[in-house]
């Protein structure tokens, strides 16, 4: 009989992909908002599920926190103390208002972007690559059809629902980029679910989604929000010392949930796409152009995570 | 035997015309020997009026010594006869090859003896392919040429509505347990001999099923049955394991034979939680999968009756290899079940003891397989409301707990009251099941001393089992020791009384368990017990 693990959350994911620790956009923001919040956790793998709506889930001994219940991990993490990083804004308008815009117009476009926009090949890697190609493609078939019948797209309205789901898009992008301007965060200098938010749908759109992703195209008129993103990005990514790099993060041997912490192991190497090698020469441009700033960032931030790990020991 | 038919007195024949059993018996046989006689008197009627007062009764006399001399000599000797051709009629939809194929018996045949033997045998198996109303097999006379030849005719009547409907209690190679259900046939629509049915079962452990399917005696010739199946089956296990099991797909049944039964299944099965209070181990194993499977089961029972055995011996080992597909994302692992039954006779009120023992490993393979768990709809579950005596479908039982209530358990998600910070009621914890299983069992059965239920078949039987879960997968078998398992196992004791209801055994019993573990689900109870 297996012991309930005292201490030491897990958080489950789907499987790691285009350079991210996790690669779906439901899940991202929850593995940083965890960083930010400087909580410990192991990472484990489901690529068996690609359906379910309970995850990204958060674990430790016999308490679990699903993605379907109670307004989403993030929210189960801050009403029953784990992480709250919240707890000063969520009370502001400002605050509220972006929260719904995230979680409506940004998150409606990262579905249609990767269901029924360019995104379709992204999807099929992140959550269908680990199954059997049979159920793969049914599953896939399955999807694109709920996601249709979610957003009420017939052939009739299919061009007009696109063009009403990426103008909300690209408002909200102007909004949040008026909000960051050149800031670290939204709000003060510290970060908030909402900084992991949208710091996880910047990314994704960077990094998952085909360079004529229309949405993609929108968010690089933002200079400051892709400055915004990497900076965190290599800050997420490089926060665990023992921690390796985001593109050594290894699928799972089978489509079997497999338990690994946060130094995933590596993997044999495999052939790179065209794609893969132009972001990373990219990235390599921007590190070279951030060195200064990102050294002025971490400084900032080691004040900040100073005062929020000592509200978590409040709490 | 059958009854030769008389002679026609003109023209003499050397071969004579012989009917054989149909369907009908020995009636259809008198009738068309009373019509023969008509036929006879009928063709004796109208030369009557010349030939009556005109036959010797020697020629009679001598009519009848020599049909009392061929019914003697097939008695006593070999009459030497072969066939020479076999015909068949009545067959308007059904292709011929079905029907030679059934006949070609008839070939081998170079005695009136076997020839009557092989008749009804083939008529038995034509009549099994359930798509004739009758079957009607003749013996003519052969080509004059050919002397000590016959042919064989073979009358088929086609089945009129090719629509049909039964309920009953059956194994089928995909299910796990044995079910109840209902189907709705239809036959020979291609005149292959096909079947194609339809069917809901449910079964005693949570199973519902849905399944349609095609069953081809001889598919294109070959020499064996083809069965292939589609189905839907849906099993719920939230109350025991926290997890429902949906699983579609389709079964092959290569080969089916008395002994050997080889199946072949593929299947997209998926595991859910809709209570999402499912253990950290279950959490891990639901989502989809892929079953591609070959399954092998070489059964032998040589007891006197499998609902009360009283001698003989039954062995059974069933070994399935999953992961039979060029995908290596589908599920992998090997499974193997051994059974071991006997029965020994103890002379007194009809006594017998009856010994069991049971087992069973379930391993993945592949890359990596060492730290892979074992699929949990794969692995071994102890307990449940049949006997162990009936079946033959490896370690399930230990009288006296409940369906899946022994082995390895976890515990569930605890979620908090909607008061405050306390948790809420205890969840309990899911029983994971084991990789390996061992169950034995040791029953004594005997006749009561009143009349009345020897007539019925009542008996009563005292009896002990015991059995023990063991995990293997994720390294845990490097802490395997013989030892260790040995005292993990439960016993239970018990006593009560058999009711044999063809084709189920029903037991009214009263358990006793003398050894069980803290989360066993086993107490001292009543219970009834009903296999098949």
């Amino acid at each position: 009989m297996e012991e309930s693990r005292d201490g030491g959350w897990t958080l489950v994911t789907r499987k790691p992909y285009f350079g991210l620790p996790t690669a779906c956009p439901v899940c991202l923001p929850v593995y940083i908002y965890l960083k930010f919040g400087r909580c410990p956790f192991n990472l484990e793998l489901n690529s068996s599920y690609p359906d379910s709506d309970q995850i990204p889930y958060i674990e430790g001994g016999t308490y679990v926190a699903y993605n379907n219940e109670k307004g989403g991990v993030i929210q189960q993490l801050k009403q029953d103390g784990v992480v709250d990083l919240d707890s000063e804004f969520s009370s502001l308008p400002e605050w509220v208002s972006m929260k719904a815009m995230m979680s409506s117009w940004l998150a409606d476009a990262i579905t249609y972007e990767l269901w029924l926009g360019s995104g379709e090949n992204s999807a099929k890697q992140i959550y269908y690559s680990d199954l059997p190609w049979v159920i793969g493609k049914v599953l896939f078939v399955k999807q694109v059809y709920d996601v249709k019948q979610r957003f009420h797209i017939s052939k009739q309205n299919a061009e007009k629902k696109e063009e009403e789901i990426h103008d909300c898009a690209k408002a909200a992008y102007r909004a949040l980029s008026a909000k960051l301007g050149e800031q670290d965060f939204l709000f003060e200098s510290r970060p908030t679910s909402l900084d992991a938010d949208l710091v996880g749908h910047v990314l994704f759109i960077l990094q998952a989604l085909p360079e004529d992703s229309v949405l993609r195209t929108a968010v690089l008129e933002h200079e400051n929000l892709i400055r915004y993103a990497e900076r965190h990005r290599n800050d997420i990514l490089n926060s665990d010392p023992s921690s390796a790099s985001a593109s050594n993060f290894q699928p799972p041997p089978s489509a079997a949930q497999t338990s690994s912490s946060s130094k995933p192991k590596r993997k044999p190497k495999r052939e790179k796409t065209e794609e893969e090698k132009r972001f990373q020469r990219k990235a390599k441009y921007f590190i070279g152009a951030q060195l200064a700033a990102v050294l002025l960032f971490l400084s900032l931030l080691g004040s900040s995570s100073k005062v929020d790990i000592d509200e978590d020991d409040e709490d | 035997m059958a009854k030769p038919d008389e002679f026609k007195p003109d023209p003499p024949s050397e071969n004579p015309k012989t009917e054989v059993d149909d369907e009908n018996g020995d009636d259809v046989y008198e009738e068309e020997e009373t019509e023969e006689h008509e036929l006879d008197e009928e063709e004796d009627d109208e030369p009557e009026p010349q030939l009556r007062g005109r036959i010797p009764q020697s020629a009679v006399l001598m009519q009848q010594a020599k049909l009392q001399g061929l019914f003697q000599r097939l008695q006593t000797q070999s009459v030497p006869l072969r066939v020479h051709d076999v015909l068949i009629k009545g067959n308007t939809k059904t292709k011929d090859y079905l029907i030679e194929s059934e006949a070609a018996l008839f070939k081998n045949c170079t005695t009136m003896q076997q020839i009557l033997e092989v008749s009804r045998a083939v008529n038995f198996r034509l009549q099994a392919l359930e798509i004739f109303d009758s079957v009607k097999i003749t013996l003519d006379s052969g080509p004059p040429e050919l002397p000590g030849t016959s042919n064989v005719i073979v009358e088929v009547q086609e089945a009129k509505s090719p629509l049909s409907g039964e309920i009953g209690a059956y194994t089928k190679a995909e299910a796990r347990s044995s079910t109840v259900e209902g189907t709705l046939k239809f036959k020979n629509i291609f005149g292959h001999g096909d079947l194609w049915d339809g069917s809901f079962a449910y079964g005693w452990d949570n199973l519902a099923e849905l399944s349609a399917g095609v069953h081809f005696p001889r598919f294109r010739g070959a020499s064996f049955p083809l069965d292939v199946r589609a189905f839907l089956l849906s099993q719920d296990w939230l109350q025991f394991s926290s997890f429902k099991e949906r699983s579609m797909g389709l079964s092959v049944a290569l080969l089916s034979s008395r002994n050997h039964d080889l199946v072949y299944n593929l299947g997209w099965r998926t595991l859910t939680d809709p209570s999402q209070l499912a253990s950290r181990s279950v959490r891990m194993q639901l989502g989809h999968s892929l079953l591609s499977s070959l399954k092998y089961t070489f059964k032998v029972d040589r007891r006197n009756s499998p609902l009360r055995p009283v001698r003989g011996y039954a062995f059974a080992a069933t070994s399935q290899i999953a992961g039979l597909a060029p995908d290596s994302r589908c599920s992998r692992f090997l499974r193997q079940e051994v059974d071991l039954r006997y029965a020994i006779p103890l002379g007194i009120l009809n006594s017998a003891l009856n010994l069991g023992i049971s087992g069973g490993i379930v391993f993945p393979w592949g890359t990596g397989f060492k730290n892979l768990p074992s699929p949990l709809p794969d692995r071994f579950f102890l307990g449940g409301n049949s006997s162990p005596i009936s079946s033959l479908g490896g370690p399930t039982t230990v009288w006296g707990y409940r369906t899946r209530g022994l082995g390895p358990t976890e515990p569930r998600r605890q979620l908090k009251s909607n008061g405050g910070d306390e948790d809420a009621a205890d969840p309990g914890a899911d029983f994971l099941g084991g990789d390996l299983a061992v169950t034995a069992f040791a029953d004594l059965s005997l006749d009561f001393p009143l009349r009345w239920f020897r007539d019925r078949g009542i008996h009563g039987h005292i009896f002990a089992s015991a059995g023990s879960l063991e995990r293997l997968t994720q390294n845990a078998y490097k802490d395997f020791s013989l030892q260790k398992f040995v005292s993990s196992f439960r016993t239970s004791v018990g006593a009560g009384i058999v009711v044999p209801i063809q084709p189920f055994r029903l037991e009214l019993n009263y358990y006793y368990m003398l050894k069980k573990f803290e989360h066993d689900r086993g107490k001292p109870r009543f219970g009834v017990t009903f296999s098949m």
